[in-house]
């Protein structure tokens, strides 16, 4: 029973993951914790459903949502973030927030409460596995974070744009006197989070539900992911992602704990802060 | 030229007939209330996890058709609607501007998850009756000024449950709900208590309302290997484990069911196709597009008086009969007369408020401590993206409602 909730959880873990991956791409180029990241997922699979709804093809209404999720992120990054970019960590985080409000406003005037399921070709394909399905959607949604985490991991530590991220990452000021482009490498960290955004988006709606408020906030979990990762490692988030999607499906066997098992992601981060915060004291202690 | 008046005279008084047959409320004289208005007051909690103030929506289209026709023999209804936003230190609030500053002589149309806990001590302490158009908490059928038209969460989720025992044989269930407080295990007890005193079965899982991970939920309650799901959520969490229960492969393996809340004309096309004669939902009102005269009166004043945005669903045809219901009681009082204190009396004393919405007549219940009398309620399921009624209106069998069944019986009331 404990693999068939295994193999429950890896589907929406690697979502997480996903979506953790984009948060610290995008945090270590521009000090941005992003919490508009689900908001704007939400936006593109909205819009993603439209698409199909009104009868174009599957690859329309997925461009879609990677064209409308990118372009808002392109949008807040080009045009509200420069003018916080001097503030600390914390308003640019609260910044992002307000964006994220405003999109899900925005999504509810638009779209209404009109219950919707945004079906994709995948869920039709599946594998028995310990008793339970695991449909394709899920499998895509696996190969997403590998490939994700290696494609992200190559451009940074091969690619000038990468070399220029990483470089905006330890120093911004420095960078800019360097003659890095600041504003043009942390548009391109904003493009990639968007198309993250956008990917998660869709596969959120599919595997959890299309509903403005849920998708938004499911960027809580990929924050815990992203705060495992130390805001720094891509593999460490995308593997506390499926951690944590995982060990919440898990929590299902047991009836006393079973209502409670979204507080997972919370749960683990602050376990996470307060390790990791301990860790960190004894190696200034020692040194 | 007096053949033409009188001609015009003609014409003018059939047309004002031909509409008061299509539309009818309050007095129907087509003539605009111009009196000192009458305060009427209503809490809906529509910004939020989800959007409840379709009642209070249709209460307000029947309070201005009311007030379009003569008002309450000349006097027009003045109906403050709030949003307690889920809140219950803002329903409170609400409760505190409309019932101490605005001074309502009732409160009609409500619809609150927050308010009923919050504030109906103090309705009772302000001697203010409610007439709720949806109750959802246990509080909203436990309170003595308060009384919903609806029939609530835990006797559509028990009557949906009977329903599959009758209809398919189902012995065991599980019930999913959520876990709040005074809700979802309250619900789920009317099914778990009417199987204990029927030799059944039943199982209650709690889920968080953000739960993201549906598949897992359905996975719990399948291996409990039940005959069938029950489920008192809100419709979008209804969907997410509905397409989860799919993918799984278990539609045709275990029935499925839901109180009320699945009751909505968008979510068979949601569900899709698979669903098709195989999911069914009790329904705390009649059909959404039944043709029976007081249903057609509520479409037509909808569509004259609400705005579109207003939900054509099943909390609107609650919120359109509270405000028919309290139309009809003051228009029985003496116009001068009307305060807090009468109309409460008024309110108190209906016993048999009719409507084919109804599936038997309602009533307040005057010396009840608490009132639930929609009780009698029918079945829908999924039939090529709409609902069909599969069942007649059916009396629901709770045990927690024998306080209830005894006050009809002694009141002579046929249930």
């Amino acid at each position: 029973m404990l693999l068939s909730f295994i193999v429950s959880g890896l589907g929406v873990g690697a979502v997480y993951a996903l979506s953790g991956v984009g948060l610290v791409v995008l945090y270590r180029a521009t000090g941005v914790l992003n919490f508009a990241f689900g908001a704007t997922g939400a936006l593109g699979a909205f819009c993603a459903h439209t698409v199909a709804t009104a009868g174009y093809p599957v690859v329309a209404a997925w461009m879609t949502a990677l064209v409308v999720a990118t372009a808002s992120s392109y949008f807040y990054g080009r045009v509200i973030a420069p003018s916080l970019s001097t503030r600390d960590l914390v308003v640019r985080a609260v910044g992002t927030l307000g964006f994220a409000l405003i999109l899900l406003g925005f999504i509810g005037w638009a779209w209404g409460d009109t219950p919707r399921r945004l079906s994709l070709p995948t869920d039709g394909i599946y594998f028995d596995l310990f008793g339970t399905r695991l449909t394709m959607t899920r499998i895509l949604a696996l190969a997403l974070v590998f490939g994700m985490v290696a494609g992200i991991n190559f451009m940074l530590s091969r690619t000038r744009l990468g070399l220029e991220m990483r470089s905006l990452a330890d120093n911004r000021g420095l960078s800019a006197i360097l003659g890095i482009r600041v504003v043009s490498v942390e548009a391109s960290a904003w493009i990639i989070s968007g198309i993250s955004a956008g990917i998660c988006g869709v596969l959120l709606a599919n595997l959890v539900r299309l509903q403005g408020l849920q998708l938004t906030f499911l960027v809580i979990p990929a924050i815990a992911a992203a705060i495992l990762g130390g805001l720094s490692s891509l593999v460490a988030t995308a593997a506390a992602g499926v951690a944590i999607g995982i060990v919440e499906a898990c929590l299902s066997i047991w009836p006393a704990v079973a209502p409670y098992r979204t507080a997972t992601p919370f749960v683990v981060a602050l376990i996470a802060v307060a390790v990791m915060g301990a860790t960190a004291n004894r190696r200034i202690l020692t040194r | 030229m007096l053949v033409t008046c009188t001609a015009a005279a003609i014409w003018l008084s059939a047309g004002s007939g031909v509409q008061a047959q299509t539309i009818r409320c309050g007095m129907n004289n087509g003539q605009k209330a111009t009196g000192v208005p009458i305060n009427i007051g209503g809490i809906v909690s529509k910004t939020g996890p989800d959007d409840f103030s379709a009642s209070a929506g249709a209460a307000e289209a029947y309070f201005k058709c009311v007030n379009q026709n003569g008002g309450i023999n000349g006097r027009p209804i003045n109906y403050s609607v709030g949003d307690d936003r889920w809140n219950p230190e803002t329903a409170t609030q609400l409760r505190a501007k409309l019932v101490d500053d605005q001074k309502v002589v009732a409160m009609v149309g409500s619809s609150s998850f927050a308010e009923c806990a919050a504030n109906a001590k103090a309705y009772e302490a302000s001697n203010v009756v409610v007439i709720a158009g949806v109750g959802v908490p246990r509080e909203c059928f436990t309170s003595k000024n308060y009384a919903p038209l609806n029939a609530g969460p835990r006797l559509s989720t028990v009557a949906a449950a009977q329903h599959l025992n009758e209809r398919d044989g189902a012995k065991s269930f599980v019930c999913i709900s959520l876990n709040i407080p005074n809700f979802g295990a309250w619900a789920c007890d009317g099914i778990d208590v009417w199987a204990k005193a029927n030799g059944l079965k039943s199982t209650t899982i709690l889920i968080d309302p953000g739960s993201s991970d549906a598949n897992s939920t359905i996975l719990q309650a399948a291996a409990l290997k039940p005959d069938a799901i029950v489920f008192c959520l809100s419709k979008s969490v209804i969907v997410s484990l509905l397409v989860a229960a799919e993918q799984q492969g278990i539609v045709d393996k275990i029935k499925f069911g839901s109180g009320a809340a699945a009751y909505a004309s968008d979510l068979p096309a949601a569900i899709g196709p698979a669903w098709n004669k195989k999911f069914l939902t009790n329904m705390e009102f009649q059909a959404i597009d039944s043709t029976a005269p007081d249903n057609k009166n509520w479409l037509a004043i909808m569509d004259k008086y609400a705005d579109a945005s207003v939900s054509r669903d099943t909390f609107s045809q609650g919120g359109y009969l509270a405000a028919r219901l309290a139309t009809e009681t003051l228009l029985k009082l003496d116009p001068a007369k009307i305060d807090r204190d009468t109309v409460s009396d008024a309110l108190r004393k209906v016993s048999k408020f009719e409507s084919d919405i109804l599936c038997t007549s309602w009533y307040f219940g005057a010396d009840a401590a608490r009132h639930n009398a929609n009780s009698v309620l029918r079945t829908s399921i999924v039939d090529e993206n709409a609902w069909k009624v599969v069942s007649p209106c059916t009396k629901v069998v709770d045990p927690e409602l024998a306080d209830i069944r005894a006050y009809e019986q002694k009141s002579g009331m046929d249930r």
